[in-house]
């Protein structure tokens, strides 16, 4: 237990730390931020509600430089498409916390919050899944005609769509091999701002399959270039956290030092996998936390009757941070040992990337 | 070519190591020196009297806590400092009980040169097994500088850690290449 002068209570070190590697594990595979599941831990471990958010932001912030070295050096960012959409993300933050801020006006921003979450998380999810389902189908058909099938391979056809717009000025991004007008990219960043600054989160889940299925990015450059765009974005939301007295430093300071290893663990492993495997793990992370969020919707429409509903939401997004991790392990022991001509089950091949 | 390599390795991993030690050490001596709390405990958002909640941690109705009022440096147990919007927070100040408060009279009550205070740091909310804060945070500001001290150190501490780790990989002859997103059907 460590005594934290500045959020006044007492916490134990190692939990910290633990919760700063599997996010980071989970952050570095997927893109994303992790805030959805960090704030509830930091609250179960006695922060108040204000700090918990604070300190999570401030720790996305660091985190997501160490991940965006990795994936840069693993060439998954595309810098023109990061850097395009950033002012339209910060744009759109500030637009979604002014929307928070009128609908906690009307009384209403509890009830909001989780409603619109969970009917975003579900849209995505379902989405996601029938999509990536797709992908891993064709891709096994191809290889089963004795076609090399590469990292990446999507079946949805709204790219396709978003990249005909022909509003100058048109960008071309040559990592992500995407011509596209700017106004395409501002507008995802608006968009998925507003979300991330309404719901108080850093984005990713939602920028992630915007990037894949608006702009038409790959998915590993999808999470390399959102994790950039969290660095910046981050580090604002950090300093407005910090200004509202919401941030104790040490505790970020344990935080970084799991997320180091952690996110290095989820980055490298993007290395062993195919885009849809990144997409699964995206949209099971999004089922678990809509379910968490559900189950806390539920408890404040029955009146907070039902105790029991908020203590499985914890539980539940506790969980889905294990979960996740021991997925993604799975998935890169079984890359391993498919690569070495070893035994694995029948829906690995399809899902890991052979050298 | 792989040994020069790996002996590049060597070289940006201790280098990085270094300046992510020296960093880190940095915020441990500001935060034993009290540099980071004086910046979190800054200034008063509003007039009232600057407190150290802890010190009545078990108030109740049936055994409050008599806070003497004086114009103390550094708060030592049950003291309180009044203060105006704006004014520097006295030491060990961590948070303060605004006037609106002591009006109300329900929870604080101003007699004579003492606050006779009769809630805990701390209540247990009626429903779930979150804690509410009294007064702890309340009506303080922090310094905007020690905000952007603080976002550019943890951007320069992800930096370091970022480098020190594929120095490491480098190091290890774990050389990652970068992902070959376009070869093959996709």
């Amino acid at each position: 237990m460590f005594e934290f002068a500045i959020a006044g209570i007492s916490a134990p070190i190692f939990l910290l730390v633990l919760t700063g590697m599997t996010v980071g594990m989970v952050g570095g595979f997927i893109g994303v931020g992790g805030g959805y599941m960090v704030t509830p831990a930091l609250i179960v471990f006695g922060f108040p509600g204000y700090m918990a958010s604070g300190i999570d932001v401030m720790h996305i912030a660091g985190k997501s430089v160490v991940a965006t070295i990795r994936h840069r050096q693993l060439g998954n960012i595309d810098w023109i498409l990061g850097l395009t959409m950033v002012g339209g993300t910060m744009m759109g933050v500030e637009m979604g916390v002014r929307l928070l801020n009128y609908t906690k006006a009307l009384g209403l921003s509890g009830i909001a919050l989780l409603t619109g979450s969970v009917g975003i998380m579900i849209g995505l999810f379902l989405y996601t899944q029938i999509e990536t389902h797709k992908a891993q189908k064709k891709i096994n058909e191809l290889t089963k005609a004795g076609k090399t099938v590469g990292r990446e391979l999507s079946v949805s056809t709204l790219p396709l769509f978003f990249q005909n717009i022909a509003l100058r000025p048109i960008v071309r991004c040559h990592t992500a091999r995407i011509v596209i007008s700017m106004w395409v990219i501002v507008i995802i960043g608006i968009a998925t701002g507003v979300l991330a600054g309404f719901f108080g989160v850093g984005g990713g889940f939602i920028r992630v399959p915007a990037l894949v299925y608006i702009a038409g990015a790959t998915t590993h450059i999808a999470v390399g270039t959102d994790l950039l765009e969290i660095v910046v974005s981050g580090g604002y939301g950090a300093l407005r956290q910090y200004m509202s007295g919401n941030v104790d430093m040490i505790a970020v300071w344990f935080m970084i030092i799991g997320a180091m290893f952690g996110a290095q663990f989820g980055s490298i492993a993007t290395s062993f996998v195919r885009g849809p495997a990144i997409r699964y793990i995206l949209s099971y992370s999004l089922v678990l936390a809509t379910t968490g969020a559900f189950l806390r919707l539920f408890y404040m429409l029955t009146a907070q009757k039902y105790e029991f509903l908020n203590f499985f939401a914890v539980v539940f997004t506790l969980g889905e941070m294990i979960f996740l991790c021991l997925f993604i392990m799975t998935l890169v022991i079984f890359s391993v040992r498919h690569r070495h001509g070893k035994w694995v089950p029948g829906w690995i091949p399809s899902l890991v990337a052979t050298p | 070519m792989a040994e020069a390599s790996k002996t590049r390795g060597l070289i940006k991993f201790i280098v990085w190591l270094a300046i992510g030690v020296a960093l880190s050490g940095y915020l441990w001596v500001e935060y034993y020196n009290g540099t980071l709390v004086s910046w979190y405990y800054y200034k008063t958002a509003s007039d009232g009297w600057a407190i150290n909640s802890h010190t009545f941690a078990n108030a109740s109705k049936d055994k409050p806590a008599i806070l003497e009022i004086g114009n103390f440096k550094k708060i030592e147990g049950l003291q309180a400092v009044p203060v105006k919007k704006g004014d520097r927070l006295p030491t060990n100040t961590n948070g303060i009980i605004d006037k609106k408060t002591v009006l109300e009279g329900k929870r604080v009550t101003l007699e004579g040169n003492t606050l006779k205070v009769t809630v805990p740091t701390q209540i247990k909310e009626a429903k779930g097994f979150k804690f509410k804060d009294t007064f702890m945070h309340k009506g303080i500001e922090t310094n905007p500088w020690g905000g952007a001290w603080s976002v550019a150190f943890i951007l320069a501490l992800g930096f370091s850690l970022g480098l020190m780790a594929e120095g490491f990989t480098d190091m290890c002859g774990l050389k990652l290449e970068k992902i070959k997103h376009y070869e093959g059907v996709h």
